[in-house]
């Protein structure tokens, strides 16, 4: 009796779900994260897999131009920078509700900043996002300034990333920094509905959402629900596409991304990723490397070109400078020399590295000899192999050291007995060049100690009056790295997405990792 | 256990790197910041205090906090132990099943076209690396899938069966090995001739007899097995994008997220310990001549 009043309901059950109309149903997206963060608080960690989803959660003070990175308004309407550019002071949103229900106000936005300069909550991106800043002033419900300490123009490209994402206040103090991450609460075209290391996390449409600002083209948001997994094998992910399970995934091998892109039912987007490009970093206070001659051969001994094509396929483009060339502050005059294996033995020999009968340079008895300490990620160990075959070409011997880990790339950094360091920054604003080459900088792996570098790179991220004085001075900067030869650039980074044609209106922020998840909608 | 830990502890700082590069690798930070966010986190005082405060922390039961989330390792490990204990517990099914099948038929048939089949069955998924097995199962299922839609549920990540055939695999060649050898040794042993003698006729039957001695070693190694299997989840979790304690520590390994490692060193120590334990028990239950006498 009861096994029949069982497959009864059943039987009413399948026949009521075969009967609703397709339109009823509610939409599901299924998009592919390629790493699992530890730790999704964009206010305190630092992952850039995080801003994948959580873009769409918050909303930012101001946004970025998705083409030109140009700083558009968003929660504030407008805003002024004061003469001395050391207080900004933003005009507020009326009518923005959190997720939770509550109203976004001027004093939210403190709150939020609060948060994460609390020294206990060990805020690892968003505190440096914000340079000097020292304290925030609620004027009134509407209006809030933030002062600096020193001037600091970077400061509205950090207002636009989700890391200084405006979350509930409320919420915050509720979950606390360890629990927060599993309960966020903004005010974006999609709230957060949960999060399980590891295995997913899931979002829903905000039906409230209507002070979406002008970088989306469309009425979104169009999915009733996007669940996100996590796809660390990248052997899995074109699998992972062809079984259906997702509709979007990034970081594609090369073969597979083309390959997927000749079938029907799936689109690449090559999407250019602002920030350092690959580059090998030169180590200027140790032989043989400390001669900016033995630098020089080095880069002219190397074919980027044939190295970039073999690894990364055609989507990729030879980097020419310290910025990747699709973002703001990229000199397009200024390029590294080009391959010229000649000029580089021609080189080589007029600094004393004299070719032995054994195909060898040495100088003084002394072996011209490289150590190349190379990321574990990103290609980076089939690259170096290939510069290590064009070096060994013209006399050098190489050995090449693996650091599997940014912690342990740290620790040969600090070391300092290598004389290339492989290495690859993303961000949106040039400032992200000071570590690393400024004397003081925490990432000056190049031992670099240039007084008139130091002072453009500085001026251009306190004093500079406009963005087109801090372009010219970043043209300044990107020739001294250029002419001192400290870097060899080799491929701007390019993230290779497939979408799956069920999924229409893909597109990414200036950022370039973070789709604009209120634009995307079912069909093509 | 307190050597694992303690090897644990100082290992890791040694192989792994400063932890505030790998939380500062978005690189922004200036050098004060950097010294601040040391200090904040309590990494400035000399390994040998960090050291005695880890082991005053144990002793009152706690393992620290996650560096990067602020979570208790406790919590950070418990949310994922539930998939990775289901993943062993199904990993172990097919490794049994498949490795007794395996065996027996090994053990059983000789020289046969059938024995020398499962032999070489059972010698091939022993020397296949897991991470091959992995991708080999999933390719295999999803070529099939592509024909019959049908199947294409199996080859999603939230199913278990695909993670656990290629998790059990493995061991089920070993497992086979253990069995086929005792099967072996067992078949002359006077006993059985006793048994043939009394009329047990080859079969089912006669294979059972067989069996009987052989089981309490394949069962120790079972469990044995079974603390094995919770390591080899670290690549099959990462293959068919699972939750899990292997993904937990190879992420907190490669980020140096010290305090999760070490509580998950101290868990890998306590299963260990126990799986010795069980599989001493298990074997006296099976087998009378292992049992105290009373």
């Amino acid at each position: 009796m009861k096994t029949w009043s069982l497959c009864a309901l059943l039987l009413i059950g399948l026949v009521g779900a075969a009967c609703t109309p397709d339109h009823d149903a509610p939409t599901t997206l299924n998009y592919g994260l390629t790493l699992a963060p530890t730790g999704i608080d964009p206010h305190l960690n630092a992952s850039a897999e995080l801003g994948i989803p959580l873009t769409s959660v918050y909303d930012t003070l101001v946004v970025q131009d998705p083409a030109t990175g140009e700083i558009l308004p968003s929660l504030a309407e407008r805003w002024e920078v004061s003469p001395d550019g050391r207080t900004y002071t933003f005009h507020l949103r009326d009518g923005v509700l959190f997720h939770d229900g509550t109203t976004f106000d001027a004093g939210d936005v403190a709150a939020n900043l609060d948060f994460v300069f609390d020294p206990d909550h060990h805020s690892q991106k968003a505190i440096f996002m914000l340079g000097p800043f020292e304290r925030a002033e609620v004027i009134d419900a509407r209006t809030v300034a933030l002062h600096l300490s020193e001037p600091f123009p970077p400061l509205l490209d950090s207002l636009s990333q989700v890391y200084l994402g405006m979350a509930s206040p409320e919420a915050l103090a509720a979950w606390g920094p360890a629990e927060y991450q599993f309960h966020q609460v903004g005010t974006g075209p999609y709230r957060f509905v949960e999060y399980v290391p590891n295995d997913h996390l899931t979002l829903e449409s905000n039906p409230d959402y209507s002070w979406a600002p002008q970088i989306y083209q469309r009425e979104g948001p169009y999915y009733d629900r996007i669940v996100f997994r996590f796809y660390e094998d990248p052997a899995t992910r074109a699998l992972a596409l062809e079984n259906g399970e997702v509709d979007v995934l990034g970081e594609i091998p090369p073969r597979e991304a083309d390959r997927l892109d000749a079938l029907p039912e799936f689109t690449l987007f090559p999407v250019a990723i602002p920030g350092q490009p690959m580059e090998f970093l030169f180590n200027t206070a140790l032989p043989p490397t400390n001669d900016p001659e033995v630098r020089r051969a080095l880069i002219e001994a190397v074919d980027r070109k044939t190295i970039v094509d073999t690894v990364f396929g055609e989507h990729s483009s030879v980097a020419e400078g310290p910025l990747s060339r699709n973002m703001w502050g990229y000199a397009d005059d200024v390029s590294f020399p080009a391959y010229d294996p000649e000029s580089a033995q021609r080189r080589l020999e007029q600094a004393g590295w004299v070719l032995g009968a054994d195909g060898r340079r040495s100088r003084d008895g002394v072996p011209l000899s490289l150590t190349v300490v190379t990321p574990n990620w990103g290609n980076h160990p089939e690259v170096s192999q290939l510069l290590a075959a064009a070096w060994e070409a013209v006399g050098a011997e190489v050995e090449i050291e693996t650091a599997p880990g940014f912690g342990l790339l740290k620790e040969a950094s600090d070391r300092g007995d290598y004389s290339l360091i492989g290495i690859n920054f993303f961000g949106t604003d040039p400032d992200l060049l000071r570590p690393m080459f400024t004397s003081s900088g925490l990432y000056n792996w190049m031992n670099v100690s240039d007084p008139a570098l130091d002072g453009v790179l500085s001026q251009a991220a306190t004093t500079a009056a406009s963005q087109s004085d801090r372009q010219a001075l970043y043209a300044d900067a990107a020739r001294a790295i250029r002419d001192q030869a400290l870097i060899l650039p080799i491929r701007d980074y390019v993230d290779l997405v497939v979408a799956d044609n069920r999924a229409g209106g893909l597109a990414f922020s200036y950022q370039g990792w973070f789709p604009l998840l209120h634009d995307l909608h079912p069909g093509p | 256990m307190w050597a694992a830990v303690t090897f644990a502890f100082f290992a890791l700082r040694l192989a792994a790197g400063d932890p505030i590069s790998s939380l500062l690798s978005q690189g922004l930070a200036s050098r004060e910041q950097a010294e601040a966010l040391r200090t904040s986190l309590g990494l400035d005082s000399p390994l040998p205090v960090q050291y005695l405060r880890f082991l005053g922390g144990l002793t009152r039961g706690e393992l620290g906090r996650s560096l990067y989330t602020q979570r208790s390792v406790a919590a950070t490990i418990a949310g994922q132990a539930g998939p990775t204990l289901r993943l062993a517990l199904a990993g172990l099914v097919v490794a049994a099943v498949v490795g007794l099948a395996l065996g027996i038929a090994a053990g059983t048939s000789g020289t046969t076209l059938l024995g020398q089949a499962a032999s070489s069955l059972a010698g091939f998924a022993t020397s296949i690396p897991a991470a091959l097995t992995c991708v080999l199962v999933l390719w295999a299922a999803t070529t099939l899938a592509r024909g019959s839609p049908v199947l294409l549920p199996l080859t999603r990540s939230e199913s278990l069966l695909l993670p656990a055939l290629a998790l059990g695999i493995a061991s089920s060649g070993a497992l086979a090995r253990v069995i086929q050898s005792g099967l072996e040794d067992n078949s002359r042993a006077p006993y059985l001739l006793a048994a043939r003698a009394r009329g047990v006729r080859p079969g089912p039957r006669l294979i059972w007899h067989a069996l009987r001695p052989v089981l309490p070693l394949a069962i120790s190694f079972l469990a044995l097995e079974a603390g094995l299997l919770l390591g080899g989840t670290v690549v099959t979790e990462t293959v068919f994008a699972r939750p899990g304690l292997g993904r937990l520590l190879v992420s907190s390994i490669l980020i140096g997220d010290y305090p999760v490692v070490q509580g998950l060193v101290l868990l890998a120590a306590v299963v260990y310990t126990l799986t010795h334990v069980a599989a001493d028990t298990l074997s006296a239950v099976v087998d009378p001549r292992l049992r105290p006498s009373t």
